[in-house]
């Protein structure tokens, strides 16, 4: 399948100061594509150059075969969920989500927005304004006013960043079923793992303004190709190897109470299911984890390890 | 602690006192039924409430004096909006300086302000009263604006334009449905501000008046020069009723207290 999204050696920059050198990725229709990496590091400079909030220094931008590079944002059929909603705070939510549909002079608005408000489950809300409702309420009419747009590319700043623990869960199941339904072409961009882990089609890991590794979900998680990438993706233990390249395990790995090697404990933390417990070792510090059923060392006490070879990730490049 | 009680509304009964006590006094004075200016009253009657009508030379100043602030606070909003918002959104070089040079109006002492614009700018190029009265008040109620504004502009985020845009604003579009309709508390409450201080100002026009234009306050002095009697008091008295109900029923409309 061809790319619906292509970016093409696209430098970005604030200023003086280049935030992305030169950036290729494709983007193909329908797609979920999660741009995952630390502050910094060009993820949302990406994508505020996709929806035309900064001009790229060179390099192109199409979406669906048509070159948007200078195009004002509102011709480039492109919606943004921002981190902070960014809704109307004059307007109602009906308002809110009527907006862009207005500016149209679309026909059947009043249908499109009370479908739009469905979608999101907010009907009952049309004629509050955005200061009465809670963060997650807020999120989706932010959502309702770009989706009803009928966007090609739907993009969303840090979604679910602003909201506490279970809504988080309940709103990465309601893009989920949003992007079923729609089959929307999304980016978003976040900083958690475990958000692009469980909501991407493809992760585009991102660190200093270039795409570090591109890959499904379970690559990135099962072949990390870089040290960079392993440790964002929760490998704990990353210990150079004789030959330069590098090997990895992550807590679960890591075998407590035999082995050939000698630590000390330094703190064991109850996580749940398991135990954290923090190590150190003549390698330094590393983490490892226990059933919580399991007899838990104390702080203080010498255990014996192993980090078996069979459970590790070759590491090529840092 | 009952002694603490009592100096407290000692003291507080004193600042009201201090502050809203000439007003009774002019109020009193303006219901008097004698011939001067005087308190207490002697005797009650409104009829210097219906002389002060029958003054032309009054008519006239009042007219100026509406004309200065309604239009004067008005160019100073035109200016005034967009400086705020410029340098609320963008990192403007020299914003600093900017700020300093618009409130400085309030530092420098109207006195000067005046005797400039009458040496410097009506003398030289024989400009008229009028246009420097009202590049004066202009002058006058710019700070009041740029602060105002700039105050309601900093709880607005700069994202919701950028929504906007995207969704289909022009950058000027998305600034007039989203960023006027946001402050236009502050703009409300920056233009009775304004309005108040420019009908209100003294030092300027006493300096830039000529025959037959000159600012009320200025006009009001020169009557109480010549003539003595209690009109100047019900003037006084009228005008501080407008002041009053303009400033209660933005209070009660858009909350002015937030904004100033």
């Amino acid at each position: 399948m061809s790319d619906y999204v292509t970016l093409e050696n696209l430098r970005l920059a604030y200023g003086d100061t280049v935030a992305v050198p030169g950036l290729d990725l494709g983007i193909r229709q329908g797609e979920l594509i999660c741009f995952l990496g630390p502050s910094g590091c060009g993820k949302t400079t990406t994508m505020r150059a996709i929806a035309g909030l900064l001009m790229p220094v060179s390099g192109r931008i199409l979406i669906d075969g048509r070159d948007v590079t200078r195009m004002a944002p509102s011709k480039r059929d492109v919606g943004l969920v921002f981190q902070s909603y960014a809704l109307f705070p004059h307007l109602s939510v009906y308002e809110n989500v009527a907006f862009g549909l207005r500016l149209r002079r679309e026909v059947g608005l009043d249908a499109k927005v009370r479908a739009g408000l469905a979608t999101v489950g907010l009907e009952r809300f049309a004629d509050r304004v955005p200061s009465e409702l809670s963060g997650g309420q807020q999120q989706r009419v932010a959502l309702a006013r770009s989706l009803v747009m009928q966007p090609k590319v739907l993009l969303l700043d840090e979604p679910l960043s602003n909201l506490d623990a279970r809504l988080r869960l309940e709103m990465r199941l309601e893009l989920q079923r949003v992007q079923k339904e729609t089959g929307i072409t999304m980016v978003f961009v976040t900083h958690d793992q475990t958000e692009a882990l469980a909501l991407a089609d493809r992760i585009a890991v991102m660190r200093d303004g270039q795409i570090e590794q591109m890959g499904t979900p379970e690559e990135i998680y099962a072949r990390p190709a870089s040290v960079f990438v392993a440790d964002f993706v929760g490998f704990e233990t990353i210990l150079p190897q004789p030959d330069g390249t590098w090997q990895a395990w992550r807590p679960g790995a890591v075998v407590l109470g035999s082995g050939p090697h000698r630590a000390r404990v330094l703190g064991v933390s109850f996580a749940g299911e398991r135990r954290d417990v923090i190590l150190e070792t003549l390698f330094g510090r590393i983490k490892a984890d226990l059933p919580a059923q399991a007899p838990a060392p104390a702080a203080g006490d010498d255990i014996a390890f192993d980090l078996p070879p069979a459970r590790a990730v070759q590491l090529d490049r840092a | 602690m009952k002694g603490v009680n009592i100096l407290r509304w000692v003291v507080i009964g004193g600042a009201l006192a201090f502050l809203i006590g000439p007003f009774f006094v002019i109020l009193g004075a303006a219901l008097s039924g004698g011939n001067t200016l005087a308190f207490p009253p002697e005797g009650l009657s409104l009829r210097w409430f219906e002389k002060i009508f029958q003054i032309r030379s009054f008519r006239a100043s009042f007219g100026i004096s509406m004309f200065l602030a309604v239009f004067g606070t008005l160019a100073a909003l035109a200016l005034g909006i967009p400086a705020s918002y410029a340098m609320a959104r963008y990192k403007v070089r020299g914003a600093e300086l900017v700020r300093i040079i618009v409130s400085s109006p309030i530092i420098v002492p109207g006195i000067i302000v005046g005797l400039g614009l009458l040496r410097y700018l009506v003398i030289p190029t024989g400009v008229g009263i009028t246009p420097a009265l009202f590049c004066a008040h202009t002058a006058i109620v710019l700070p009041y604006a740029v602060r105002v504004v700039s105050a309601s502009m900093e709880n607005l985020r700069a994202d919701i334009e950028e929504a906007a845009v995207l969704l289909g604003c022009s950058r000027l579009g998305a600034f007039v449905r989203v960023v006027l309709p946001n402050i236009r508390g502050g703009i409300l409450a920056a233009f009775i501000l304004g309005f108040i201080t420019s009908f209100n100002e003294v030092p300027v026009g006493l300096f830039l008046s000529g025959p037959g234009v000159t600012t009320l306050p200025i006009d009001m002095i020169g009557y109480m020069e010549t003539t003595y009697d209690p009109s100047v008091a019900a003037l006084a008295s009228l005008l501080a009723f407008l002041s009053i109900g303009i400033v209660f029923a933005a209070e009660r409309f858009i909350g002015l207290s937030r904004y100033v």
